[in-house]
């Protein structure tokens, strides 16, 4: 039975509309992914599938339950890290885990398992304000309070957005833990590294998921050919390539420059290397690549937006 | 219940970890009661007065000696001139300018119609219409001494100059019995309704409201969370105010201590539902400050607070049917220097109830967990 089951959600702010009608489901026990840049409606999907917001139109049912009728029973059994750090900044570590346990009928003891890897980290802070500790230290104090009343579906609102990549590494690996207890997650991120470490992926652009599938199924679709090269003058090359003649999509990827091609490469190939001779362009390190998500994000994005 | 006490014990921690703030809570009652009634003192002392003198009788002279002798006064004696009084007047040495007019000692002996002419620097209002009483005061006094010795008593017309001041309850028109009342409630008010809209209306900021509303607890749970902890401490202003009162200012209560506590109780909870409201419909600590510095300037200037009602057009009168404060004023200052007692207070006893039953019931139905 799917944890999650939203059916053409629509929801505007004013003359903006964040989600263009969104349907999806959500299986137990997996890592759902919803990764899209910012100001896709991450965070208006959140709220509403968090009981804190209400959409313009559509049905909705989290955990068996309609989402607008029985948002209190919903909220009994959830657990969320909002996208911005929304804990007590004056009271301590300690009394904010105190605080969060007490107000969903609970107490640390009793769930101490769930949290017990995260809270040994947070130990030796446990006196200090929650508002002095370090922006990985934030997260996890946050997830122990979303996870304190041991909730069968958490949702985290970029969990890792201002956080060393260190931290964030260490973040996923205790999303992982947390999955193995039975409970379904559902993450949003703009990093889309973090993408395939999710089970299934949305990537959501512009208030509609674009594509909803495994992170291996959706880069098996790539349908392109990726190239990358590495040139000095990065400015000069996108430049230049804005009068390309090629069928082909670029965009800046790191230090180097990623092309799609939608014709097959043994052709395509000899003729963007005399492309980039003509321009006079010094590039080196030309190769084909296969696709990250982030490839496949653009490519999807490039094609519903031509 | 357990939910209801971690949001309490919640509330005084950070209330007593933000070291600004319940410094304020302590030393705003002490700086307010112990500077503002001297600021505030009705009571005019030092009224600069010259006299413009076409008389020069034995009469006018007496008059003059008299305002010497007050302690009120400081006499600058006789100038030369209308012209050069008012040369004073605008160069700010002179309060008030009294003229004699030519026949004065005359006019008063054969009991003719006459008018002294007094001429007040309204700048300060407080001190021109205290002061032109005093005026009044002085000058009916001497002529009623006159009247005494002479033969014959004099016409109702000089009586009519004497205007008698009988402050009732207030006997030596000392202001600090009205001023250190009206600033207790000044506190409680100010506890209620900024500082509940105030840190409501932070959490929406910080976030933390979002993170709170998404646990099961329910409306009235967090609205008691809220409001417990705020009334304990304005119970709690209010009375180190009222042991100021008494220790400081020797104003003691004639009525019910209890009765007193009581009203208070019940005015905390009007204005604890107000500042909750307030929060609802504001987003951010700006917009729910002004709309609370709003009403309260409101609610001051209609309730009598530190100006007469009297002076007010009826309209303002039955605006103060809404004003908490006008309730909570009118009650506290009976039951404080009357001695009133509960017959006495129940009107006002019913309008706070029904003012907090209506406010804290538009709080629980205003405030949002879940947007639309």
């Amino acid at each position: 039975m799917a944890v999650i089951s939203v059916h053409d959600i629509i929801k505007s702010y004013g003359h903006i509309r964040a989600l263009k009608g969104v349907s999806f489901d959500v299986e137990e026990g997996e890592v759902f992914g919803v990764v899209g840049p910012d100001g896709a409606g991450k965070s208006t999907l959140f709220n509403i599938l968090t009981t804190l917001l209400l959409p313009d139109s559509g049905t909705a049912t989290v955990l068996g339950r309609d989402l607008f009728k029985e948002y209190l029973e919903i909220r009994k059994n959830i657990g969320y890290l909002p996208g911005t750090f929304s804990l007590y900044p004056d009271l301590t570590v300690e009394e904010n885990l105190i605080f969060f346990a007490t107000m969903y009928q609970s107490s640390i003891r009793e769930n101490m398992s769930i949290i017990k890897p995260i809270w040994q980290q947070l130990m030796p802070f446990k006196k200090r304000p929650a508002g002095k500790l370090s922006g990985g230290m934030k997260q996890k104090l946050a997830l122990c309070c979303a996870l304190i009343h041991k909730p069968t579906l958490l949702f985290l609102d970029e969990p890792t957005t201002g956080v060393d990549p260190v931290s964030r590494k260490e973040f996923w690996e205790i999303l992982g833990t947390i999955k193995t207890q039975g409970i379904t997650v559902v993450v949003s991120t703009p990093y889309m590294d973090e993408a395939t470490l999710c089970d299934r992926i949305a990537l959501l652009q512009e208030g509609t998921f674009i594509r909803m599938d495994t992170p291996p199924n959706i880069i098996s679709s790539f349908k392109g050919e990726l190239v990358t090269l590495r040139t000095d003058d990065i400015f000069k090359l996108l430049r230049k390539m804005a009068d390309c003649p090629l069928n082909c999509t670029f965009y800046p990827y790191g230090e180097n420059l990623h092309v799609i091609f939608y014709d097959p490469i043994a052709t395509i190939l000899p003729q963007f290397e005399e492309f980039l001779q003509q321009n006079d362009i010094a590039y080196d390190n030309l190769m084909q690549i296969s696709p990250t998500i982030e490839d496949c994000f653009i490519e999807i994005a490039g094609s519903t937006h031509p | 219940m357990r939910v209801i006490l971690i949001l309490i014990k919640k509330e005084f921690l950070q209330v007593f970890r933000n070291s600004l703030l319940w410094k304020i809570l302590l030393i705003a009652p002490l700086a307010e009661f112990l500077l503002f009634p001297y600021t505030a003192d009705y009571e005019i002392k030092n009224v600069h007065i010259a006299f413009v003198d076409h008389d020069h009788s034995r009469m006018t002279s007496d008059i003059l000696s008299k305002f010497s002798a007050s302690h009120y006064f400081i006499n600058h004696g006789v100038v030369n001139s209308r012209n050069e009084a008012e040369e004073m007047m605008k160069g700010d040495e002179i309060d008030f300018i009294i003229e004699f007019p030519a026949d004065f000692e005359r006019s008063v002996v054969t009991q003719e119609p006459t008018k002294i002419g007094i001429t007040a620097n309204a700048i300060n209002t407080v001190k021109a219409g205290l002061g032109s009483e005093y005026v009044q005061h002085v000058l009916a006094d001497y002529l009623i001494g006159i009247s005494e010795n002479a033969q014959n008593p004099l016409q109702p017309q000089v009586a009519q100059l004497v205007t008698t001041n009988v402050y009732w309850f207030n006997e030596q028109m000392n202001y600090k019995n009205v001023i250190v009342p009206a600033l207790l409630i000044i506190l409680v008010t100010l506890i209620g309704a900024y500082i509940t809209a105030l840190n409501i209306v932070r959490e929406k900021e910080l976030g933390t409201i979002e993170q709170v509303n998404v646990t099961p607890i329910k409306k009235w749970q967090f609205l008691l969370g809220k409001m417990i902890p705020f009334w304990i401490l304005g119970m709690a202003e209010f009375s180190i105010g009222l042991v100021i009162m008494k220790l400081v200012f020797g104003i003691s209560i004639q009525g019910s201590l209890l009765l007193l506590l009581g009203l208070t109780a019940v005015y905390l909870l009007v204005m604890l539902g107000l500042g909750f409201f307030i929060s609802s419909v504001s987003r951010n600590q700006l917009q729910a400050m002004f709309i609370v510095f709003f009403l309260f300037i409101l609610f001051v200037m209609l309730s009598g607070t530190f100006t007469p009602v009297e002076g007010m057009p009826d309209w303002a009168e039955y605006l103060n049917y809404f004003n908490p404060m006008s309730f909570f004023m009118s009650a506290m200052k009976t039951v404080i220097l009357k001695g009133s007692t509960v017959e006495n207070i129940q009107d006002q006893f019913i309008a706070l109830s029904v003012m907090a039953v209506i406010l804290n019931t538009a709080a629980l139905l205003s405030y949002r967990d879940k947007v639309k």
